[in-house]
């Protein structure tokens, strides 16, 4: 069952891949939830798909029986809710941006970057 | 001069003086002391870098001793003469103290066995050189010398390292003396060729050879007891020390006879050309220099034991009159205010001892009977005819020996003699006497060698020993009575002072050729200096062109093909997971998300395309509700949910996502080489999920947890406890960084706040 | 005010104490079967994010315990103090000891894990319910 799993995840990785190239920012930042999803999924099918019932001690057992793998979901329980806060703090950030440029697209945002028509070196005044 | 400033330092000169002069002449004396008792070849071992199999391993044999003598006898004249020389001038001391540092890393290098603390050595040698040749680094000239001297050194440098390192794998050692003895062992190694080509790249171009010669004239920007010492005694000759040094492991290897042989002989005739061709006295001096560093190139790559014994003697017979020949020009400098050899005739009268000087000097650079330029000639000449040369190469060598006689004439008897009639605003005078004594010294060792050849007899056989090792040092006799060589030594002198006679009509006459020397290799250096700035900023702005979409997908696509090279070059048995039966919930989920991800593509409006991305996330919440993660599920299911609720809420008040006044379309153009390179960077992630998948499981970790989780935590849910028990302290980070996240987005929020009021 | 949203109001003003408990039932019960902090947490800050939609972002933020700064770093403090009792008891730091507490003759197992969890739900809850509540509460404007 992991062929099925693995190839919808690479859908979603390269679905996430081509938003993020996208000259809209919103469409980035639905690339980078959608990327951040495929990436949980990675991690959770490299634990293997062995067994459905959860890793949960049956009442009476002492010992974990053939369950799923529960040191992936840890992880992913983990990554999932650092995936969502980074999520968050980009929306912030791209409305904040956005606000600051009047803009949302990719290309026009360049405060910190040059046009390609600059000159490399910053031309240095002589002091007054 | 007449700065106070600069006088009143010159009145410190006496005190000085002995201050510069104690630690050369320290060593110089200790090392005559103790060469006289040690018998060698001398050893000892210092571990530096064990792991790396590098040790500071000292062996001094002959060759190193006589080195050793050469660094530090001239050395202590050096600084004698830069006493005088420097007087008064306010960057003295800086001189002195590279010199000494100088002096220090020569020696370092020569009595190192270990090639890479060698190379540390040769590389520091090349630094202080350009420090030295851009002492006076006001003028440009002199900063582009400096520049040019630390590009070819540095970078030959750089080939010198890869060398050794090749040279070390091949024959698993660093120590050169292990590796000359294992030599037979590993001779037929192919990759030999590469390693010895870049070993000789490190000598040529430290060496001046062809087609790195062209920074050593210029060079001579740098003071000129800087010159004399290391340009033309001792730095320039440790890429030919190397060489002799490798000699005796490589010299039965064709290749290595062949390329030493031309390079050598080649550049000695350039050199000689080249030497014609120049006015300034120490640029004659340097193309002469670089003649006689070809012949020793040469002379190393000759065969037999004779050979040898002849790289020694032109070492020793180099340094004793090339040195004072500099010397000579210095005073000239100091003296008349000039080096151009028009301007400068009739010295005699005005620099008596500076003429007496270049006279001895020059006598036995033109190999003149009596002096030891004389002796090492007839070695040379023994040599060349034991070993079976091409007639060509002899030609040439005899050419190069004619011009090297038409330049000691210039030196001893054009400038010097005849009637002084340029006119001068002061008249030339005579150097002091801290600047007289070191060429004096030098020119007149060499006539005491000349006269009694046999109280060098030892030290020049053990230093050839070092280069064949089957010559034995106690039957080398110097005392020259082979009439045939002398009557080519005759041959020689005549023709250079043919040559010295018509200087200035060959001087024309080679004037043309300067449209080939425009061509030459410095024209290359240039070219090449010049096209750098220009790929510089023409590929700056290829890869920084401001556009975050192309950084992103030049990113990608780097990643991508790294990952696809890596997995290619892993040498995996490439096996895939096997075909199992699909529970049709598993298979359900999985069709959600490829689903909710190809609907992406496809969408434009913000508030759809949220929506299709939020079915991602809800397939995988089911997905792992059926895989037996409830816990993933719930989670993912809140929070899918929250995403899906606040932005929907922030697109709403926003009214749209982008600020009214800008408008850009919305992207509905497919754009391939994007899709290209996400296809790609999914592909590389599904194949390398897929190899994972296939690989047998390690149930190791996740057993201990299945096991402890009851008995030592107390709990049932292994996923929690791990959390929250085993990994605690992980968890413990996770939620300190989401509460950085908070303090970081704080701040912003404020910003989006006051920016709407 | 359409009646609706006024229902919708009401309904809300029960709905919320009960997702609350919902969240902390989960948190707690989160050592033996589905659940825990982060769970927990997530659940609250549902409740404060539906709130939110209903009423007004200032409105949630006031019925949050205290500032959203304030709940994650008391959250996070909690965290970290509950592993300090292992090293008084000469364990190794964020190990959890139990105890069994004899409270109004019911036994009742305790450990320093329920405030490590409980730290991890509160900082959850300030964190990410703070970033969202406040997110909308600034592109609100005046409210």
């Amino acid at each position: 069952m992991s062929w099925a799993v693995i190839l919808a995840l690479g859908t979603v990785i390269t679905a996430g891949i081509y938003l993020a190239l996208s000259r809209d920012l919103f469409r980035c930042l639905i690339g980078l939830a959608l990327l951040g999803n495929g990436i949980n999924l990675m991690l959770f099918t490299s634990g293997r798909l062995n067994s459905l019932s959860p890793p949960i001690i049956p009442a009476g057992d002492t010992v974990l029986g053939a369950t799923a793998n529960p040191l992936a979901q840890a992880l992913v329980l983990t990554a999932i809710v650092i995936s969502f806060a980074m999520l968050c703090f980009s929306l912030i950030l791209a409305i904040r941006i956005v606000q600051e440029n009047r803009s949302d697209d990719t290309i026009a945002l360049r405060e910190a970057e040059p046009h390609s028509n600059d000159p490399l070196k910053p031309i240095i005044e002589d002091e007054p | 001069m007449d700065n106070p400033e600069q006088n009143q330092t010159s009145k410190k000169g006496p005190d000085s003086t002995l201050f510069h002069l104690a630690i050369p002449t320290l060593l110089f004396s200790c090392l005559v002391w103790w060469l006289f008792y040690q018998p060698l070849p001398w050893s000892f071992q210092i571990a530096w870098v064990p792991s790396l199999n590098i040790g500071f391993s000292v062996f001094v044999d002959g060759l190193s001793a006589q080195f050793l003598l050469m660094i530090s006898g001239i050395g202590c004249l050096v600084f004698l003469y830069g006493t005088g020389y420097l007087a008064g001038h306010k960057k003295a001391n800086h001189v002195f103290l590279l010199l000494l540092l100088f002096m220090l890393a020569m020696i370092g290098a020569v009595v190192s066995d270990n090639l890479i603390v060698l190379f540390v050595f040769w590389e520091l040698t090349s630094v202080l050189s350009f420090l030295l040749v851009g002492f006076n680094h006001e003028e440009e000239n002199n900063r582009k010398s400096a520049q040019q001297a630390m590009l070819i050194t540095g970078s030959g440098g750089l080939c010198l390292l890869l060398g050794c390192i090749l040279l070390g794998q091949i024959a698993g050692t660093y120590s050169i003396q292990l590796l000359i003895a294992r030599a037979p062992l590993f001779i037929n190694d192919p990759r030999l060729f590469w390693a010895l080509g870049f070993v000789f790249i490190g000598a040529f171009t430290k060496s001046a050879q062809f087609p790195f010669h062209f920074w050593l004239p210029n060079a001579m920007a740098a003071p000129t007891p800087v010159s004399a010492y290391l340009h033309s005694a001792t730095m320039v000759k440790l890429g030919i020390y190397l060489l002799a040094r490798l000699d005796p492991a490589f010299s039965d290897l064709f290749f290595w006879e062949v390329s030493l042989i031309t390079v050598g002989i080649f550049t000695a005739v350039i050199a000689a050309i080249q030497t014609i061709y120049e006015r300034d006295l120490k640029r004659i001096l340097a193309w002469s220099t670089i003649a006689t560093l070809g012949t020793l190139v040469m002379l190393v790559g000759m065969p037999g034991e004779g050979a040898a014994l002849a790289t020694a003697a032109l070492f020793f017979a180099h340094a004793l009159y090339k040195a004072p020949l500099f010397f000579v020009a210095g005073n000239l400098d100091h003296g008349a205010g000039t080096r151009q050899i028009d301007c400068l005739t009739g010295m005699r009268r005005y620099m008596p001892w500076t003429a007496t000087a270049a006279f001895f000097a020059a006598i036995s650079m033109a190999g003149l009977p009596l002096t030891f330029g004389f002796v090492a000639k007839d070695i040379i000449n023994l040599a060349k005819s034991q070993a079976n040369l091409l007639q060509l190469v002899s030609y040439a060598a005899f050419f190069v020996n004619v011009v090297s006689v038409a330049v000691a004439a210039i030196a001893a008897i054009h400038i010097f003699w005849g009637q002084d009639t340029i006119p001068r605003k002061a008249q030339p005078h005579e150097a002091n006497l801290r600047m007289l004594f070191p060429p004096l010294v030098l020119a007149a060792t060499g006539l005491l060698f000349g006269l009694r050849p046999a109280l060098i007899d030892p030290l020049l056989g053990l230093a050839a020993q070092s280069m064949a090792p089957g010559l034995d040092p106690n039957k080398v006799d110097l005392s020259y009575d082979a009439i045939p060589v002398i009557e080519a030594t005759f041959g020689t002198l005549a023709l250079g002072l043919f040559t010295y006679l018509r200087w200035d009509w060959l001087h024309n006459k080679f004037n043309r050729l300067q449209a080939i020397q425009k061509r030459g290799p410095e024209s290359w250096y240039n070219a090449v200096l010049e096209t750098l700035p220009l790929v510089a900023v023409r590929s700056t702005r290829v890869f920084q062109n401001g556009m975050l979409p192309r950084y992103l997908l030049t990113l990608i696509a780097t990643v991508a093909a790294l990952l696809a090279t890596l997995l290619a070059a892993s040498g995996l048995n490439w096996q895939w997971p096997e075909m199992e039966s699909l529970p049709f919930p598993v298979l359900g989920a999985s069709m959600v998300i490829a689903a909710g991800a190809l609907a992406t593509f496809r969408v434009s409006d913000h508030l759809i395309l949220l929506l299709v991305g939020g079915m991602v996330g809800y397939g995988s919440a089911l997905l792992f509700l059926f895989t037996g993660a409830p816990d993933l599920a719930l989670t993912q299911f809140v929070v899918e949910t929250i995403f899906v609720v606040v932005v929907a809420a922030v697109l709403v008040k926003l009214r749209s996502f982008r600020n009214e006044t800008a408008k850009v379309p919305p992207e509905k153009r497919f754009r391939p080489l994007h899709f290209l390179v996400a296809a790609s960077f999914g592909s590389v992630f599904v194949i390398l999920c897929l190899l994972v998948s296939a690989l047998p499981f390690d149930p190791a970790l996740t057993d201990f947890y299945g096991a402890r989780s009851l008995l030592d935590a107390n709990g049932r849910n292994v996923v929690n406890i791990i959390l929250v028990d085993f990994r605690a302290l992980d968890t413990l980070g996770e939620i300190s960084v989401l509460g950085f996240g908070l303090l970081a987005a704080y701040p912003l929020l404020k910003q989006i706040r006051e920016k709407r009021r | 005010m359409t009646s609706r949203a006024h229902m919708a109001e009401i309904f809300m003003r029960g709905l919320y104490p009960l997702l609350l408990i919902a969240s902390v039932v989960i948190l707690f019960r989160g050592h033996n079967a589905p659940g825990g902090g982060f769970i927990g947490g997530l659940m609250a800050v549902a409740a404060s994010a539906s709130y939110a939609l209903v009423f007004n972002a200032t409105n949630a933020l006031n019925r949050l315990p205290c500032a959203p700064v304030r709940l994650a770093g008391i959250g996070i403090l909690l965290a970290l103090l509950s592993g300090v009792p292992a090293i008084s008891q000469g364990l190794p730091y964020l190990t959890h000891p139990w105890w069994t507490i004899n409270l109004f003759q019911v036994e009742l197992a305790a450990s320093t894990v329920m405030l490590f969890d409980l730290g991890v739900y509160l900082a959850v809850w300030g964190t990410i319910g703070g970033s969202c509540l406040l997110l909308i509460h600034s592109i609100e404007g005046e409210a």
